[in-house]
């Protein structure tokens, strides 16, 4: 049987967010990017680009696609390096800890 | 798919940072899109923009950052060296005790009443031996228990005749004492009512040299109906006078005798009165001890009716317990309590 490499990744990496929500880590881990955003602006520089784009396109006829096509790509590239890093630390601190599946 | 084969150790560890990336980059997404939504209904509900001021505006509440200001531009001391006129005293007065003061001027708030209050106790105390008290009775509301405990029972304030409390406490006296100005009236055509204090004071320091020290006191004693003060040598004096020459004066003896043990009699009214001692007594002794010395002061020659009303307020005296004494020693050289008719009709 040859199992494609993959496959393997795909399943590893389900099994690990599985297990991420399992144990309650997935949610911490959310909440770590949310003050630490705020609180470095990230969402006030996001915000600023809202308006922009709202202003663009008219208040009325704004979207939700629109904006998460509009603002993703930009939110993503502006998440401060310090966030990352820290972020990062802990998901491969997660995995350490379950090593063992 | 196999146990082991799942297992992490097993993956390198580029592997493991290719899926901590993955990890990471699933959340950050989550928060894009979780602002993305938020902004979306701030959109549609139209509370994204509200935050936005305009520039003018801004300009007012610019964070100031000055020394001496506070951050909304006020000067902290601002109001310390002010000075405010009273409108009442026309007085410069410091804005910080402004308001004391105001109180104080105007005479109303708690404390301004209190001292004012503790100034008229002071006063009073002050004011021992006044020869015109019925000045401070208009002044102060205290005379009765006052005025009447500091003279030993004997002192009635005489009031102003304009005030309402003047003819009520007159009839109410009265009434007690069988002593009422009608009689006067009837007799005499002299009412100490309608008379004012000048008049009084005029009319008794002729007639009674020895009222120099209450000068508008007609003389109306509290409790008992012989004023200690004055002699009966005084007493005939105004009678003549009131009553004119041809009034009739008391038979000679009975008033004599009246006079012998009344100096006496009176001196132990006044400590037994002031016991405010119960009666104790039959009504009829204080009613034959009452009516001489109604005889001594002439009241008797007037009406049958005032005679009557005169009996029945006499029972009614406190008086009855220091006349006591009198009844017990009046009862030698007179004849005892029946002969109250006698008497009136003696003077009759």
């Amino acid at each position: 049987l040859v199992v494609s490499k993959m496959n393997k990744d795909a399943q590893m990496t389900a099994a690990i967010n599985q297990k991420l929500i399992e144990t309650g880590e997935r949610e911490c881990l959310k909440e770590l990017p949310r003050a630490k955003l705020t609180e470095c602006g990230w969402k006030g520089q996001l915000k600023s680009h809202c308006k922009e784009v709202i202003k663009e396109k008219g208040l009325e006829h704004v979207t939700v696609d629109d904006l998460v096509a509009e603002i993703t790509p930009k939110g993503r590239g502006l998440v401060p390096d310090s966030v990352k890093k820290e972020l990062l630390q802990r998901i491969r601190t997660f995995l350490a800890q379950h090593a063992s599946l | 798919m196999k146990m082991e084969e799942m297992s992490l150790s097993g993956l390198d560890n580029s592997k493991l940072e290719a899926i901590a990336q993955e990890i990471y980059a699933d959340l950050v997404e989550d928060s894009c899109l979780g602002f993305c939504f938020e902004v979306h209904r701030a959109v549609k509900c139209g509370y994204f923009f509200l935050d936005d001021t305009d520039p003018d505006s801004m300009k007012d509440f610019e964070i100031v950052d000055q020394p001496g200001l506070d951050i909304f531009g006020q000067v902290f001391n601002q109001w310390k060296s002010k000075e405010c006129v009273c409108p009442n005293c026309s007085r410069s007065i410091a804005a910080s005790r402004f308001a004391p003061h105001l109180e104080k001027c105007l005479g109303m708030g708690r404390n301004s009443s209190r001292i004012a209050n503790r100034r008229i106790a002071n006063s009073n105390n002050m004011n021992k031996s006044e020869s015109d008290q019925e000045d401070n009775d208009d002044i102060n509301d205290n005379d009765w228990s006052y005025g009447s405990e500091k003279k030993g029972l004997w002192y009635l304030p005489f009031q102003n005749p304009n005030s309402p409390r003047r003819s009520k406490s007159l009839k109410h006296k009265n009434g007690k004492w069988g002593w009422s100005n009608g009689n006067y009236n009837n007799s005499t055509g002299i009412s100490y009512e309608t008379l004012g204090p000048e008049e009084l004071r005029s009319l008794l320091t002729t007639v009674r040299g020895d009222l120099s020290s209450y000068p508008s006191l007609p003389c109306l004693p509290t409790r008992s109906l012989r004023c200690p003060q004055h002699t009966d040598e005084q007493r005939r004096t105004v009678r003549i006078y009131f009553l004119g020459p041809s009034a009739v004066l008391p038979e000679v003896e009975s008033s004599l005798d009246n006079d012998s043990f009344d100096m006496t009699d009176s001196q132990a009214l006044i400590s037994r009165l002031q016991w405010d001692g119960s009666s104790d007594l039959s009504p009829s002794d204080s009613g034959s001890s009452k009516t001489s010395e109604n005889q001594g002061w002439g009241l008797g020659t007037n009406s049958s009716e005032s005679r009557k009303t005169k009996k029945k307020k006499s029972h009614l005296s406190l008086v009855g317990t220091a006349s006591s004494l009198g009844s017990n020693k009046k009862k030698k050289p007179k004849p005892p309590a029946p002969p109250t008719p006698s008497i009136y009709d003696d003077i009759n």
